[in-house]
């Protein structure tokens, strides 16, 4: 009875509990702010033992929240280099973009009450010396990189680029850096830093035993965990389980005045069905990109108060040919596939609402391909379906038709396998739709699940897959979009300045494309080199260079551009209102920028 | 006593033998693991809009946190970091311990666990041996369906099921986490009420996964205990009821308690599935999230862990049985 009575008193206690920590919800809204929920779209898995540090790849430092850069990029379509403020008010960018001058945001203090000065981001640009970075990189000859960091007073600071060998990156480089408190990091770098810095420049063995102890220095910084989180942004992190963070509002930060949450509150998320649970219970004020299904979708906006928005995404799903295989060595079977997919069903299937089909195979976003090509981009061979021209494709090729098949040159049978990492469940849709297409065209082909996307790049990048799923036109900086196409994975790498080519299979050249490209009305490019370019060349120039690269594509067709993504985002209206409208370039930044720019407003 | 303690001393022994070798196995088989973790947070980098040059010195950074050296001389820092104890550093969570993480993660799962465990079979017990002795009624009957056909759904079908049910169509349970972040932690009865809400679903699930085994197992032990002799005589001789009953139940719960022990020495490989489902942080989604990452330090740890947790269980197992059945007893003390 006396054992009765305990289990009968525990189970009472927990059901007493279980309801006051139900009611407790309701109540601990916080200030009048409220609470701000969302799931980071850089960190979605939490982990309580990670430190509080941006470059800690998961590190409690989130962007935009309680870790600031010095500038938020807006990616728009072709300039990468326009910002919204971050911990510069302003900047200054010399006309032969040789210097940037920061101006630091004029009362902006750390969450500890200590002003934010110019010492803090110089010393934040040594931290970015230890991880590497565009304009921080200690290589010699590294392209955009800063040669000079001169404070000039409190509140601003010059950073020189090194114009031996400039890039139009070099701006986007400084600005994408995170600043920390020099007064809680100060242990990690030594005083004769900048000393060590100026000798890594150099020739010669002095010059690299200096780079060593600059890159020794990385893992000290990656593992550094400030014992509490002293943050610019405009939040700062209270407590983690492995649940969900809690940061609250950071009085000292500049705008705090118009940052509305007086909380907010970060959910650890594992997989996409847990947004979407998220979302269908109305939870979340905002939830970034995240594919979503029709039917899930319908739930979704069904729930009350939630909204759609959706923007540009400088990303586009491609599917990559291994060159170094045939009969993919041959354009006319690239291009007689090309013929034989149906962009806009297999857009459909896998991506109904986060993609819209390419218009052709240009490298670029068509959005920003529009505003980079103009007129030019009609002029490229849309590949639009046509079994017929896919037929001479083929024939032009040597491929035999038999029985309604089509065969390798010599009579051997052809199957074209794709493989996809499984656990992207839209590329598995996407490649399933597009081996049914072929297969109907009397291509025979099979799609080949890897079990997670490490194993996927670790066996793309050995040459195993004659096709793969691969993401390019990652913009908007030109260099960065065609390195996609034209760079480490399809044999140009960039040593010390210069462009050097490897052949198929060495090197983490896996496409094995031809290292120059007779191209219709251009003539013989190499279009490696032409990408490394990009780094460098400006205006009409670029311009120039990026229609030669688009139409070297098009008619190459090292991929095929299947869909450009959309950026789906949602929102709960319920709560908080002055949420970013479609198409605004803020959908490419975390709701913590939109807060801390006093867009987000409680609602009334 | 001392054969207790040499059959105790036997018995660590040998299970010390049995991690080395399980160590060494899951060492071998973590190294050849394929995939490149550095390569996947390359692409992430990219993905997220870092320029190429940038996003590869960002991954060289980490290269540092990467195991150094050919397999053997791997291998041999890594035992003699176990030596003093060290299990090495996480390269997911540069800067953090491996031993950090684990037991981090560890009381997620081994608290839900070891309750859903405890309680399917103290229910699953009880019912078994009702079952058994009503085997010929409708309630046996219906016991023992109950119990085959929890038995026989899987985990994670009876997770999703229970979720969709407490947190989307009666939404009076917590669709995922630990506890809630807005309640200071500590001793209080807010803080604990928040943390058995939120573990209610993930132990229910585990409750109702275990209870279908136990129920047929004890109702076939006692079944089969119900026709030994002893039992009959004990009838005969006019015993109590209860008498009889505490007989038919030590005897029939003998079997269980070894399965019993072994449940708990899996305790620490988590329910990957459960947890996924429920969002629930422990083991089982660290075990996946350091397989992605191709965390090998982290990797090894865990496999250490469990293979630690299931010797220790089946050493435990085999004492206890010693203790509580006078038959398997050796040296004659049994007489």
């Amino acid at each position: 009875m006396k054992r009765l009575t305990a289990v009968a008193a525990l189970l009472s206690l927990a059901a007493v509990a279980a309801c006051s920590g139900g009611g407790t919800n309701g109540n601990s809204t916080g200030g009048g702010g409220g609470v701000y929920t969302t799931v980071d779209i850089n960190k979605p898995s939490l982990d309580v033992n990670a430190p509080i540090n941006p470059w800690n790849p998961k590190g409690n430092a989130f962007w935009g929240y309680n870790a600031m850069r010095i500038a938020w990029a807006k990616n728009t379509l072709t300039d990468p280099n326009q910002f919204y403020p971050g911990i510069a008010a302003s900047w200054d960018i010399a006309p032969d973009n040789s210097s940037i001058t920061l101006h630091l945001q004029p009362g902006n203090k750390w969450s500890d009450g200590k002003p934010v000065t110019a010492e803090d981001v110089k010393f934040s640009v040594a931290l970015a010396y230890t991880q590497g970075s565009t304009a921080f990189a200690v290589d010699p000859g590294a392209a955009g990189a800063a040669s000079d960091v001169e404070v000039v007073d409190d509140k601003t600071i010059k950073i020189t680029q090194d114009m031996k060998n400039p890039s139009v990156t070099f701006v986007r480089g400084v600005m994408d850096a995170f600043v920390v408190p020099q007064h809680v990091w100060q242990s990690v770098v030594p005083a004769d830093f900048w000393d060590t810095l100026k000798a890594a420049r150099g020739d010669g063995p002095e010059a690299e035993a200096a780079r060593g102890q600059i890159k020794a220095l990385s893992e000290k910084v990656l593992a550094f965990a400030p014992a509490q989180d002293v943050s610019a942004g405009p939040f700062v992190l209270k407590r983690m389980n492995p649940g969900e963070a809690l940061l609250v509002k950071n009085k000292n930060f500049y705008n705090a005045a118009n940052v509305a949450p007086d909380q907010l509150k970060l959910l650890n998320t594992t997989g996409n069905e847990q947004i979407w649970n998220y979302l269908t219970s109305g939870k979340l004020d905002n939830a970034p990109f995240t594919a979503v299904p029709a039917d899930v979708m319908t739930r979704i906006k069904a729930t009350p108060g939630n909204q759609v928005i959706k923007g540009y995404s400088p990303v586009a799903v491609s599917l990559a040919f291994n060159q170094a295989k045939k009969p993919y060595d041959n354009v006319h079977v690239r291009r007689g596939l090309a013929y034989l997919i149906n962009r806009e069903e297999v857009t459909q299937i896998a991506s109904p609402e986060g993609g819209t089909a390419a218009v052709t195979t240009s490298g670029i976003h068509q959005k920003a391909a529009r505003e980079w090509l103009g007129a030019e981009l009609d002029a490229l061979e849309p590949y639009k379906l046509d079994p017929t021209t896919a037929d001479k494709e083929f024939a032009e090729a040597g491929l035999q038709k038999k029985d309604g098949k089509w065969t390798l040159a010599d009579g051997k049978p052809w199957k074209v396998t794709i493989h996809i990492p499984a656990p992207f469940s839209d590329w598995v849709s996407a490649a399933k739709a597009i081996t049914s297409q072929l297969t109907t065209a009397g291509v025979d082909a099979e799609v080949v699940t890897t079990a997670d996307y490490p194993l996927y790049l670790s066996e793309l990048a050995e040459g195993k897959y004659d096709l793969g799923f691969w993401l390019i036109a990652l913009g908007p900086a030109p260099y960065n979009i065609f390195q996609r196409l034209y760079g480490t994975s399809n044999g140009w790498n960039i040593l010390g300045g210069k462009v050097k080519h490897s052949a198929a299979g060495k090197d983490g050249n896996w496409m094995g494309g031809p290292e120059t490209i007779d191209v219709e009305g251009v003539g013989a490019v190499n279009p490696g080199e032409l990408t490394a370019q990009l780094n460098s060349v400006s205006g009409d120039e670029q311009k120039a260079v990026i229609a030669k690269l688009a139409k070297a594509a098009n008619q190459d067709l090292p991929v095929i551009q299947l869909w450009d993504y959309v950026n789906t985002q949602f929102v709960n209206t319920n709560r908080f209102t002055g949420f970013p409208e479609d198409e605004s370039d803020l959908l490419r930044q975390p709701s913590g920028v939109w807060i801390q720019l006093g867009m987000i407003k409680k609602k009334q | 006593m001392a054969v207790l303690l040499r059959r105790l001393a036997g018995h660590v022994a040998r299970g010390f033998v049995m991690i080395l070798v399980v160590t060494t196995i899951s060492f071998l088989i973590i190294r050849s693991v394929p995939g490149d973790p550095l390569a996947a947070r390359y692409q992430k980098l990219v993905e997220q809009g870092m320029a190429p040059d940038a996003a590869q010195r960002a991954v060289e950074a980490l290269y540092g946190f990467t195991p150094k050296g050919g397999l053997w001389e791997q291998y041999l820092d890594y035992m003699g970091g176990l030596a003093h104890l060290d299990l090495g550093q996480s390269l997911s969570v540069p800067g953090a311990g491996v031993s950090t993480v684990l037991f981090s993660a560890a009381k997620w799962t081994v608290i839900p666990v070891l309750a859903g465990t405890l309680l399917s079979f103290l229910v699953g017990v009880v019912m078994g041996v009702y079952a058994a002795i009503k085997r010929t009624g409708v309630l046996g009957d219906l016991l023992a369906i109950s119990g085959s056909l929890l038995h026989g759904v899987p985990q994670y079908v009876l997770a999703l099921l229970l979720g969709a049910i407490f947190t989307t169509l009666v939404p009076i349970l917590p669709a995922g986490g630990t506890a809630d972040i807005m309640i200071d932690p500590g001793f209080t009865a807010d803080y604990i009420g928040s943390l058995v809400q939120h573990a209610t679903l993930p132990v229910v699930t585990y409750a109702l996964a275990g209870y279908g085994g136990w129920i047929l197992a004890m109702k076939s032990s006692v079944v089969t205990v119900l026709g030994d002799d002893f039992i009959l005589a004990a009838e005969l001789r006019g015993m109590k009821r209860s008498i009889v009953f505490r007989y038919l139940a030590r005897n029939a719960i003998l079997p269980l308690f070894t399965i019993l022990a072994l449940s708990l020495g899996l305790l620490f490989g988590g329910a990957i599935f459960i947890e996924r489902i429920f969002n629930y942080p422990g083991l089982g989604l660290m075990l996946i999230d350091s397989i992605n990452n191709r965390d090998y330090s982290l990797m090894g740890g865990a496999f250490l862990l469990i293979t630690t947790a299931v010797v220790v269980a089946n050493i435990a197992a085999d004492l206890l049985y010693t203790v509580i059945d006078p038959r398997v007893r050796s040296g004659g003390e049994a007489a």
